[in-house]
């Protein structure tokens, strides 16, 4: 009688067992395992130190970028995407008079692969593009070596950071910012930092 | 339009998995025959408009519809078109939709061969099945739908299909290891239909057997796929990296080969009832379990999925409800499973406990290596990780009891054996097999080393023994009486042997180097000269890149010509090692090309591999196996039907 009792609550334990891991899979499920956007978010924007697209001696570093909001945009004239969203980038500027810095990624300088990025070229190409669709760009930071496209974490183009006064991120949006996107996810925080 | 016409027909498709979790139910309840055979027609239905919707998708692969997010996110103009065909299940959404062609295209496969089961078993059979489905296609509909446009802005192009998935593997790998995952829900809606009706005698068994063997034969081809895979397009030249997701489709495989050998038990001698079961609710409920790691982004690893919690929940919800539900009934209505079948310590139902409680042990080792790092990061004790190290040395002492056992088991007899017949035999061929394997690995390699020679010896007992084993039968039944079934055990079997040599071997002798070579150049490993000629530009339709081009000579003897590529894709601005490999038997040359240095000579790493094939030659075999027994005379049709008939 007892031997049975006892097997009957062994027949419990499989579902005991499996009771607490799904505790564990649930606290699990909201930490991130890979902390790569808290890790972002709400954390001071790398230091950098880096020419401006046109003008090798002229460098922009994290003190000449902050003190205003900006949004931070990292492109290039290769990427179909960042052509889709210039044009409303663009809008955003002159109608809004949203800060926007362009962080100018170029896919062809691979070094490992004996490629070096024709900077003369890329200056035409961009020039070329934005002359067409719109230049929202205060002014571009040329990150042919990708030390700050790295430190911020960048997957690909088009990524944008919205940073506030303070030099701090406050939101990171990988893909096109179109006016979807712009309402529902990125105008409320840029009006709280704008404020 | 067509994509709207695939998101309708899922919807019609839940629609059907709700009828067919409820009206069977009221058949039941109210003993409607009628009512219960509305079952077959709905799978019928359900399967239908699933194929419909997934074919759908596939169009609007094919023709690059970019309206469509989930086309637009995994595809690309300029994609080969077979790759746009895998890209199909390449993201989380597809992925789902194609785990739902199989759920119900298994579902039918019931309906086609169960028409002999009796009509009550056979409705509870799919209702279980319609049940998991509800949840399944709510799922797919509210929070991960394949077919949610990018209307109105939509993109003018593709973000193209990461280029690790641009492989053959990619197009073979993920449906056959989804055929075993779902697969196993047929076992467990056996199971699950048994203990609702309580009739838990030996038919049940018998029923769930061939499917069983079927859904376990697709897993071990998936996870031998997606392990040559790993080695031929990674890059890494490994092939078991022990990585989370790996461990999720191993630990189903581990818990059906055990249910495959317990439901033997079950069927044949009315022993291990309560605990096949058991096996054949946790099988289906670690597929899930996988399931869910893989796609939540709960675990870190080299499979990156995209993470979004919301999903998780809600495949967290279902997880509890299925598995947790499951479970209860299981701790509810076990304790009324008598079996009745007695055995003496020594006879084939202990080889086969031993069997499970290995395989189950082994299942456990890889269950808290794979959660432990979770459950000690969310106590909070900080990140962990366990590796590779852990579980080579676990399976290591797994392995040998195990193997061991596999030789011996098939020898002896149901009920009761004497031990003292098991003396001289087994001693002999131990002795055989190591001095073969001493021998073999003094002459191939000049030196033995001692996991070399213990898979070797391994691998040769388990071999010797199923020969042995076969002449036995063989002459006590005459070589055309063998059942198939029994030819495939020997398969299996000798698959096995085959992997554990095979890992053994490779993992001991494999010689790898990293050299610096300028075109011209050669370097030496293990009596091979890898001779690098030239370097060559490579143009695909979505990458460019460098090949290297390097022959490879043993003595004066050219053994293979390669070319190993390292490309770049612009779209996803990917670099990817397409490393060269020349198969053979007893060894792989694999080269991969690393990066050019400042000098203008090429990092490039060459390795020896010796008996790597033996590895998936060994899973080719086991699944091989598999789809034997379902062939043997036993689960084809006639037959059954009598024997279920007079059961009832």
């Amino acid at each position: 009688m007892s031997a049975n009792k006892s097997s009957k609550r062994l027949a419990f334990l499989p579902l005991a067992i499996f009771a607490v891991l799904c505790v564990f899979l649930l606290k699990g499920l909201f930490s991130n395992p890979n902390e790569r956007e808290s890790a972002l978010i709400n954390k001071p924007v790398p230091e950098f130190s880096l020419p401006d697209l046109y003008n090798e001696s002229q460098i922009h570093n994290k003190q000449t970028l902050i003190g205003k909001p900006v949004i931070l945009n990292v492109w290039g004239t290769w990427c179909t995407t960042c052509k889709y969203e210039l044009p409303y980038l663009t809008k955003l500027r002159n109608e809004y008079g949203v800060k926007i810095v362009g962080v100018y990624y170029d896919q062809n300088h691979a070094p490992a692969f004996g490629e070096f990025a024709d900077v003369k070229e890329i200056r035409v190409d961009v020039r070329n593009m934005l002359g067409q669709l719109g230049n929202p760009y205060e002014y571009n930071i040329l990150d042919l070596d990708r030390t700050l496209s790295l430190n911020l974490g960048i997957s690909g183009a088009p990524e944008s950071f919205v940073v506030d006064a303070s030099g701090v991120i406050r939101f990171h949006h990988m893909g096109d910012i179109n006016e979807r996107i712009w309402r529902d996810k990125i105008a409320p925080i840029w009006n709280e930092v704008s404020q | 339009m067509i994509p709207e016409l695939g998101n309708f027909a899922l919807f019609i498709a839940f629609a059907f998995s709700l009828l067919l979790s409820i009206f069977p139910l009221i058949g039941l309840r109210t003993n409607n025959l009628k009512l219960m055979q509305l079952a077959p027609n709905l799978t019928v239905g359900l399967f239908s408009f699933t194929l419909f919707s997934f074919a759908c998708l596939v169009y609007s692969f094919l023709t690059d519809d970019f309206t469509v997010l989930n086309v637009a996110e995994n595809s690309n103009s300029l994609l080969p078109i077979q790759y746009k065909f895998a890209a199909s299940f390449g993201s989380h959404e597809g992925s789902f939709l194609l785990w739902l062609v199989m759920q119900s295209g298994w579902a039918f496969a019931v309906v086609l061969k169960s028409k002999s089961l009796p009509p009550e078993m056979r409705t509870r059979v799919l209702m279980v099945i319609g049940w998991i489905c509800v949840g399944f296609y709510a799922y797919i509909i509210t929070a991960s739908n394949p077919f949610d446009r990018t209307l109105p802005y939509f993109p003018v192009d593709g973000r193209d299909l990461n280029p690790l998935l641009q492989d053959v593997g990619m197009i073979i790998h993920p449906p056959l290891l989804y055929m075993g995952y779902v697969g196993l829900s047929i076992s467990f809606a056996f199971a699950i239909a048994a203990l609702l009706s309580g009739k838990l005698d030996s038919t049940w068994a018998k029923w769930s057997r061939p499917w069983t063997a079927a859904a376990w034969a697709f897993l071990t081809l998936g996870i031998t796929i997606g392990s040559w895979w790993a080695y031929s397009e990674l890059g890494w030249g490994g092939w078991w990296f022990w990585d989370p997701v790996e461990n999720a489709s191993f630990m189903p495989w581990l818990v059906a080969t055990a249910l495959l050998h317990s439901l033997a038990v079950s069927e044949k001698r009315n022993a291990f009832k309560s605990w096949t079961v058991f096996l054949a609710i946790a099988g289906f409920s670690l597929s899930l379990l996988g399931t869910f790691l893989v796609r939540s982004g709960v675990i870190v690893s080299v499979h990156a999925f995209a993470t979004d919690p919301s999903r998780g929940v809600f495949i967290l919800i279902l997880l509890a409800l299925v598995i947790g539900g499951s479970l209860t009934l299981y701790a509810l209505r076990s304790g009324a499973i008598k079996s009745v079948g007695k055995f003496s310590t020594f006879s084939r139902e202990t080889m086969l406990w031993a069997n499970n409680v290995l395989l189950v042990a082994a299942t456990i080792i890889v269950l808290l290596g794979t959660l432990l790092p979770l459950v000690h990061k969310e106590i909070g004790l900080g990140s962990i990780s366990i590796g590779a190290p852990f579980f080579n040395q676990m399976f290591t002492y797994l392995t040998v009891p195990f193997a061991l056992l596999l030789g011996i088991a098939p020898f002896v007899r149901w009920k009761q054996d004497k031990l003292n017949k098991f003396l001289t035999m087994p001693a002999v061929v131990g002795v055989i097999s190591i001095l073969l394997s001493v021998v073999w690995l003094k002459l191939e390699f000049g030196e033995v080393k001692f996991y070399a020679a213990l898979g070797a010896t391994l691998g040769l007992w388990v071999t010797l023994f199923t020969a042995l084993e076969y002449r036995k039968t063989a002459s006590k039944l005459g070589v055309s009486k063998v059942p198939l079934s029994h030819y495939a055990m020997a398969l299996g079997h000798i698959g096995i042997a085959f992997v554990i040599a095979g890992a053994g071997l490779t993992s001991q002798y494999t010689q790898e180097k990293d050299v610096k070579l300028w075109p011209g150049d050669s370097a030496e490993l293990m009596g091979y000269t890898y001779q690098f000629n030239a370097i060559k530009d490579v143009n695909g339709s979505n990458y460019n890149g460098w090949a290297a081009d390097i022959s490879v000579y043993k003595g004066n003897y050219l053994e293979a010509e390669l070319l190993a590529e390292k490309r770049y894709y612009p779209v996803q601005r990917n670099t990817m090692t397409e490393a060269a490999i020349d198969d053979g038997f007893t060894r792989d040359l694999y080269v991969s090309l690393g990066e050019l240095l400042p000098d203008d000579s090429w990092a490039i790493r060459i390795y020896v591999k010796p008996y790597v094939r033996w590895l998936w030659l060994g899973g080719i075999l086991v699944a091989l196996g598999g789809f034997l027994t379902l062939f043997d005379r036993r689960y084809r049709g006639v037959k059954l039907a009598k024997q279920a008939g007079a059961n009832v």
